[in-house]
């Protein structure tokens, strides 16, 4: 095992160079090589064979230029003129190394060397940092999970389509997903995951901080991402949607440390799942504030952005959490990787009113970029050593909508990744509306639906009725009341709850757009009234629209 | 011809109704503005501008002069609180402006070669400074950093005027019956009011190693010459309030 991993793309190699300075201080760095010259690759012996045989579905080169390893001459010349190599990486064709601002410079005159970039330690920091319900958690073993929080269990995953992915035997059989995580202590004694272990379902693990295939240490958010994923309560509720899928467990961070935390962890555990055949990556965390402004969420400025998308060019789908700084008025906005144009950010929603919960953060990215794509719950109830809790965050609600994925993956496995990507978006409840708190909202099986009618456009809700001012939105009389429907009687109920989850009274959501379709500015309002809602014309900016959703049926009205 | 005049309540309720109001409607669940929310901000720790508050406290160090004016050193020091402002110049430059006031304390050891103020003894014996200084410095910051305020070396020079000085000494027992007997002299003609001198800050974050010199002399002209130059050095800690 430890050989195998030795000789994985990415692995931290360390040398020590004979010419180090007694008491010269280090500092890290990037060094970006020119080519790849004489390299080749065995494609066969290099990638697993899941990896392989997700390169030929997406009908993917079965390696290109940025699989060749780096060129071992400039590694040894790296190695020799710095301090220590901490990370070698093929997709960038560049290592991080520590080195003093003497070995630096003579690394820049070094031949095939492009660039020395100063690589600074920060914390990679949950981007979504469990959040305790109601103020800090008392010491000792969890409490039991009450009626409300075994309903939310319930319906964290049933608000989705849990049970038409199940009668349709999609719960990600066939699928492998990273977990990228800050630690999964507990994870291989809780029993939420007796099932994966049993059938081996975590097919490997690895360490990027201390260097070991041993991940179930550390913290335990990613045993609650897990369980987000494919985790089980004692009543058999699945937490997540995918506990048929197998597993990659990526330790790439540790929780408030900085001596470890830095973003290469990710970019190697990328690389690493590359290989390892992942489908789908979830990673909760992001960097925020402590490295970026929110100006440079671009997608092109940090590492772990361009490493996703890169991830995402070999036909992995990136799904990251959102953040939880929607109420951090010195942030607010979607951290990094999350800012990645090609990775799938998900936002957190209320369960009671599947509106935008304040801590998640908002859009759009850099650029008015769409920003978040889809939102699931942000409150969830997941596994902890020692029980089950119920604990608050977009953390969880990524996961969610990662086994969402890996079961609409499951239905059309040959679906490039970006197309999956926009048939996700298009499974949103509120597409094609969209907005920066929600993106395209809470994903619907019944969008993958393999058999049975096609869709049909829904019908209009609503009317624009524009006066010599004022553009006013009018709910239409049919719309306008809740037709009577029956509850689930007991008979209907499953080993795993209610087959049917009411979902709360639909509001309206508006938005005013310019004509290059930026939301200036954007509402949800709860309709009480029919007559739900005037516009001044002067507030509509030039060229722009005014938008509109209700009850799935989204219309604009342009102004005149 | 008789005229209709409706009541004023009625007609402004009606007015209200008609003029067209922004939006108005239902309950509003959620609202944003990305115009305005996305806008950069110019204030924070790494943006254009950044205020915030500081305490800290500076040990006297480093020796007299000459003989007669020894210290007690971890009793003698300087206790701070103010303002920092500090605008960003360019990359990793900034330049800042702090007002703070300062409490400095000089523990005074009763020793035979004493001189300062007088050779007598006593059981304790203080001169004090309750001052209001300015400091503007230039800041380097080092290594990458988004909106915290990082790693940084500032230098300064800082001046400034005491409000009150005054030395105190407590004897023990007192005069007459009592156990103790206190004096205060105020506004000692011998102690320097203006004060100014260089300083270097070595930060990270809210926590900074700090060290000042004072240029100035401590005492006025009106000091006997004999009196030695008070220890100039001032080390110690900071804590930014953010």
């Amino acid at each position: 095992m430890i050989l195998w991993l030795s000789g994985l793309v990415g692995l931290p190699a360390t040398a020590q160079s004979p010419s180090r300075p007694a008491a010269a201080p280090t500092a890290r760095y990037w060094v970006t090589f020119r080519d790849k010259a004489g390299q080749t690759l065995q494609p066969q012996t290099y990638f697993t064979a899941a990896a392989q045989a997700r390169r030929r579905r997406q009908h993917l080169p079965a390696f290109d230029s940025t699989d060749l390893p780096v060129r071992p001459d400039y590694l040894a010349r790296v190695q020799a003129l710095s301090d220590t190599v901490s990370l070698v990486s093929r997709w960038f064709n560049a290592v991080a190394c520590r080195a003093t601002p003497a070995q630096a410079a003579r690394l820049r005159l070094m031949p095939g060397v492009r660039r020395v970039e100063a690589w600074p330690e920060r914390p990679l920091l949950p981007a979504a940092t469990p959040r305790p319900n109601t103020g800090p958690q008392p010491a000792g073993p969890p409490a039991r999970l009450s009626s409300a929080d075994r309903a939310l269990a319930h319906r964290q995953t049933a608000v989705l389509g849990a049970a038409e992915f199940r009668r349709a035997g999609q719960q990600g059989q066939g699928l492998r997903i990273a977990v990228f995580d800050v630690g999964f202590r507990g994870t291989d004694t809780h029993p939420a995951f007796a099932h994966l272990l049993r059938r081996q379902a975590i097919v490997a693990t690895y360490d990027f901080l201390r260097r070991s295939p041993d991940v179930f240490r550390g913290g335990t958010h990613g045993t609650e991402v897990l369980a987000c994923l494919a985790g089980q309560l004692p009543d058999s509720t699945f937490l997540g949607l995918a506990p048929e899928a197998e597993f990659l467990l990526a330790r790439t961070e540790q929780q408030g440390r900085e001596r470890y935390a830095e973003e290469e962890a990710w970019l190697a555990a990328a690389e690493w799942a590359d290989r390892n055949g992942a489908d789908i990556i979830n990673s909760s965390l992001g960097y925020t504030d402590r490295r970026y402004f929110p100006e440079q969420m671009n997608g092109r400025t940090s590492l772990v952005a361009r490493a996703a998308a890169l991830a995402v060019h070999k036909g992995m789908l990136v799904v990251n959490a959102a953040g939880n700084a929607g109420d951090d008025p010195r942030w607010r906005t979607i951290g990094t990787p999350a800012d990645a144009d090609s990775v799938l950010t998900v936002g957190g929603l209320d369960p009671e009113t599947w509106l935008h919960l304040d801590f998640s953060s908002y859009g759009p990215a850099a650029g008015g970029r769409l920003k978040p794509n889809l939102a699931a719950f942000g409150v969830a109830v997941t596994a902890v050593p020692g029980g089950f809790e119920r604990v608050e965050g977009t953390s969880f609600a990524s996961p969610l909508v990662a086994g969402f994925a890996a079961c609409a993956w499951q239905q059309q496995r040959d679906l490039p990744v970006m197309a999956l990507f926009a048939r996700l978006q298009q499974a949103g409840q509120l597409y094609p509306y969209f907005d920066y708190a929600h993106g395209y909202g809470l994903p619907q099986a019944a969008a993958f639906r393999p058999v049975g009618p096609p869709p049909t456009l829904p019908a209009p809700t609503f009317d624009f009725i524009a006066a010599d001012s004022l553009v006013s939105i009018i709910i239409r009389p049919e719309a306008g009341t809740v037709p009577a429907y029956q509850l689930p009687l007991l008979a209907d109920t499953t080993a795993n709850g209610p087959a049917a989850v009411a979902a709360p009274p639909a509001p309206l959501y508006w938005q005013l757009r310019t004509a290059t379709g930026f939301i200036v500015r954007y509402e949800v309002l709860e309709v009480g009234q029919r007559a739900v809602l005037r516009v001044p014309l002067r507030q509509l900016p030039p060229g722009g629209t005014v938008r509109a959703h209700y009850r799935g049926y989204t219309a604009s009205f342009v102004a005149p | 011809m008789r005229h209709y005049k409706p009541p004023f309540g009625l007609l402004a309720l009606l007015l209200a109704a008609a003029l067209p109001r922004p939006a108005a409607a239902q309950q509003v669940l959620l609202r944003a503005d990305p115009v305005t929310d996305t806008i950069p901000a110019r204030y924070g720790p790494n943006r254009a501008f950044y205020q915030h508050l500081f305490v800290g406290y500076t040990a006297v160090a480093g020796a007299p002069a000459g003989p007669g004016a020894e210290l007690r050193y971890l009793q003698s020091g300087e206790l701070f609180a103010g303002l920092r402002n500090k605008w960003r110049v360019a990359g990793p430059a900034a330049v800042g402006l702090d007002a703070r006031f300062a409490y400095l304390r000089y523990q005074l050891r009763q020793t035979n070669q004493k001189l300062v103020p007088t050779p007598q003894l006593h059981h304790r014996e203080t001169l004090n400074l309750t001052q209001l200084q300015l400091e503007p410095f230039a800041r380097l910051s080092f290594g990458r950093r988004g909106n915290v305020v990082g790693n940084y070396l500032d230098v300064s020079g800082w001046g400034g005027w005491a409000l009150g000085a005054s030395h105190r000494y407590e004897d023990r027992p007192g005069q007459g019956q009592g156990k103790r007997t206190l004096v205060k002299e105020a506004r000692p003609a011998y102690l320097h009011r203006w004060s100014w001198g260089l300083g270097a800050r070595l930060g990270s974050g809210r926590y900074a190693l700090l060290a000042r010199y004072r240029l100035a002399d401590s005492f006025s002209g009106s000091a006997p010459a004999t009196y030695p130059e008070l220890p100039r050095w001032l080390l110690g800690l900071e804590v930014g309030v953010f």
